[in-house]
């Protein structure tokens, strides 16, 4: 660790961990309730379940996302953190939000949690991510804007690289995009629309911009490439982008009440979505084959490939699936909207903050570069048990996804929503049983933190 | 002695031969994503223009994704075929097992496509696994 402010990063990572072990966890408990519709009934219903599988989702990906700024800043701007004492004073505002939040849709009915926080004075609550009461999100804002604060001072004071200036505009953008969590128009159309502003700006738009950039800054220390060479690719594949990002939210609005062209220009931008990550892709492993030095954290690396492979393939190809209006028209809401959502979830972002864990977290827990062998073996039996479980999730909710579109509204008898859900239960069983597999997965990687501590740890060797 | 195999010039340094290896990999790609069969027939002429006149690296890549590209339409046109032909167009299940095997077989060729691009840009031969030919 060069910097002593980076180590703030430890506890943000430490929080992402914790709330990706809740986040998988209700995700087993929600599909065992696909195929046992009362397990867990009335404890934890359906929609809370899914409420905490997809809210912890977000907030432990902005506790990578935060502990990844405040790692790599300092670095590339080589100046300590403007503000350490507010990056720690903001974790732990943060953290209790979160915990409260989660709380409060455990313990008491949504409704209830709705009156209790004074939903009425200022309504934002029911909608599908966001629907953390308003003073929580009040409190996401204040955490937002002390972050962005203290991470623009920092880049302001030091050296400004293009690593440092995408993330912090992919990070204001996350920040800026937020804000329309708290328009919610009596419209439905209107209201639907702007929340794609949130969510789809967020994770097909700002978000790829923070990927980019830590993606960068990993592959620039795993491979001693030159930041010249990296600095082009990032430049590239954020256009990309942006370009077919911005304007490929076209494709959540074919069936919401907008006006027609919008089947063409979703169709056509969305199309094009895969490139930024096809890019990635061949970035990705163009600089690994280029690579000056052989880094000892060899882990990382690993997580860095993967991250390009599966964000291409989760983002890009399933999200090219059914993504064109015509085909959409069948699948829109099916479980091949699940498949992809699971697969680019996992390859692009969980992924790129697990990789960044698994470069940052030796130096700030005192190694020079990287964990001892057994330790990254282990980690790297984590990182196939979780990847190839999660390949296997996405195969059975293709599988369902497709033959729920064919019966429920191809076919020319079309069949019941609840009659065809008991046809494809076979999927949701052999999805849960992968699911498990990717819980093996996610404990091994725990694990990994605490076994060969003892040992030395791995040695830089130059490339071959 | 002309490089091959996994040495990587040094950086701006362009290894012989590397142009033709890049544009082998990009034709490999642009048959599987933007022209079917017209990135193939360019591709084979490329191959057989400068098979015996190319440097070792270029020969490399040449051989590996005209290999792999005959593959790719094996394993995408002719097994389609077969499994529509065995399974039927109106059942569910059949359709289930196109997409997905279409998704999954022509996403892996594209991924194998990236590598052997990436390798090219970088100045190293690359053997495609199953589908390329042995080096």
């Amino acid at each position: 660790m060069k910097y002593q402010s980076q180590a703030v990063a430890k506890p943000y990572f430490v929080a992402a961990i914790i709330l990706f072990v809740a986040q998988i966890l209700f995700g087993l408990i929600l599909g065992l309730q696909y195929v046992v519709g009362d397990f867990l009934f009335p404890e934890i219903p359906f929609n809370v379940a899914r409420m905490v599988h997809t809210n912890a989702l977000i907030v432990w990906l902005l506790f990578g996302f935060m502990g990844a700024t405040y790692y790599l800043v300092p670095e590339e701007a080589e100046t300590e953190l403007y503000a350490p004492w507010l990056a720690r004073l903001m974790f732990w505002i943060f953290l209790a939000a979160a915990g409260a939040t989660v709380a409060g849709y455990l313990l008491v009915p949504y409704a209830t949690l709705a009156e209790i926080t004074m939903n009425n004075l200022f309504p934002t609550m029911g909608r599908e991510f966001l629907e953390q009461p308003t003073i929580t999100k009040i409190g996401i804002v204040i955490v937002a804007l002390a972050f962005l604060f203290n991470v623009g001072m920092t880049v302001l004071k030091g050296r400004k690289t293009v690593v440092n200036l995408v993330l912090l505009l992919g990070l204001v953008g996350l920040a800026v995009f937020f804000l329309f969590s708290f328009y919610v128009p009596d419209n439905l159309v209107l209201d639907k629309f702007y929340w794609w502003w949130v969510v789809h700006l967020w994770v097909e738009g700002v978000w790829e911009l923070i990927l980019g950039a830590i993606l960068a800054f990993v592959l620039i220390k795993v491979t001693g490439v030159d930041r010249e060479v990296i600095e082009k690719w990032l430049y590239v594949i954020i256009a990309l982008a942006l370009v077919t990002g911005i304007i490929g939210t076209g494709h959540h609005f074919y069936w919401i009440g907008t006006p027609e062209y919008w089947q063409w220009w979703g169709s056509i931008f969305s199309a094009l979505e895969p490139l930024p990550f096809f890019m990635m892709t061949v970035f990705a492993f163009n600089m690994i084959n280029r690579r000056r030095r052989n880094h000892p954290n060899k882990v990382a690396t690993l997580w860095a490939m993967g991250t390009a492979v599966m964000a291409f393939l989760g983002a890009g190809v399933w999200g090219f699936m059914h993504t064109l209006s015509p085909i959409n028209y069948y699948t829109h809401g099916t479980q091949i909207t699940a498949a992809h959502g699971h697969m680019a979830f996992y390859g692009a972002y969980v992924m790129i903050v697990l990789t960044i864990i698994s470069y940052a977290m030796p130096t700030l827990r005192g190694r020079t570069a990287a964990n001892s062998n057994t330790s990254q073996v282990l980690e790297m039996w984590s990182f196939w048990l979780m990847t190839v479980s999660m390949v296997f999730i996405t195969l059975f909710l293709t599988g369902a996804g497709v033959l729920q579109a064919y019966l429920q509204r191809v076919s020319e008898a079309p069949e019941s929503f609840m009659v065809v859900q008991e046809k494809i239960a076979l999927f949701y069983w052999m999805r849960e049983v992968a699911g498990v597999v990717f819980l093996i997965g996610l404990v091994l990687y725990i694990l990994s933190f605490f076994i060969g501590n003892r040992e030395p740890e791995a040695v830089l060797e130059p490339a071959g | 002695m002309p490089r091959l195999a996994h040495d990587s010039p040094a950086a701006g340094e362009v290894a012989p031969g590397q142009g033709l290896a890049v544009a082998a990999e990009a034709l490999y790609l642009v048959n599987l994503l933007l022209l079917p069969g017209v990135g193939f027939l360019v591709l084979l002429a490329l191959y057989l223009r400068n098979l015996r006149v190319a440097p070792p690296l270029a020969v490399c890549h040449l051989r590996q994704t005209l290999s792999a590209s005959l593959w790719a339409g094996a394993l995408l046109l002719v097994a389609n075929v077969m499994i529509l032909l065995l399974g039927g167009y109106h059942s569910p299940y059949t359709w289930m097992v196109v997409i997905i095997y279409f998704t999954t077989c022509h996403a892996t060729l594209v991924l194998l496509g990236v590598m052997g691009l990436a390798k090219a840009m970088a100045g190293q031969c690359f053997r495609f696994p199953l589908v390329g030919r042995p080096v």
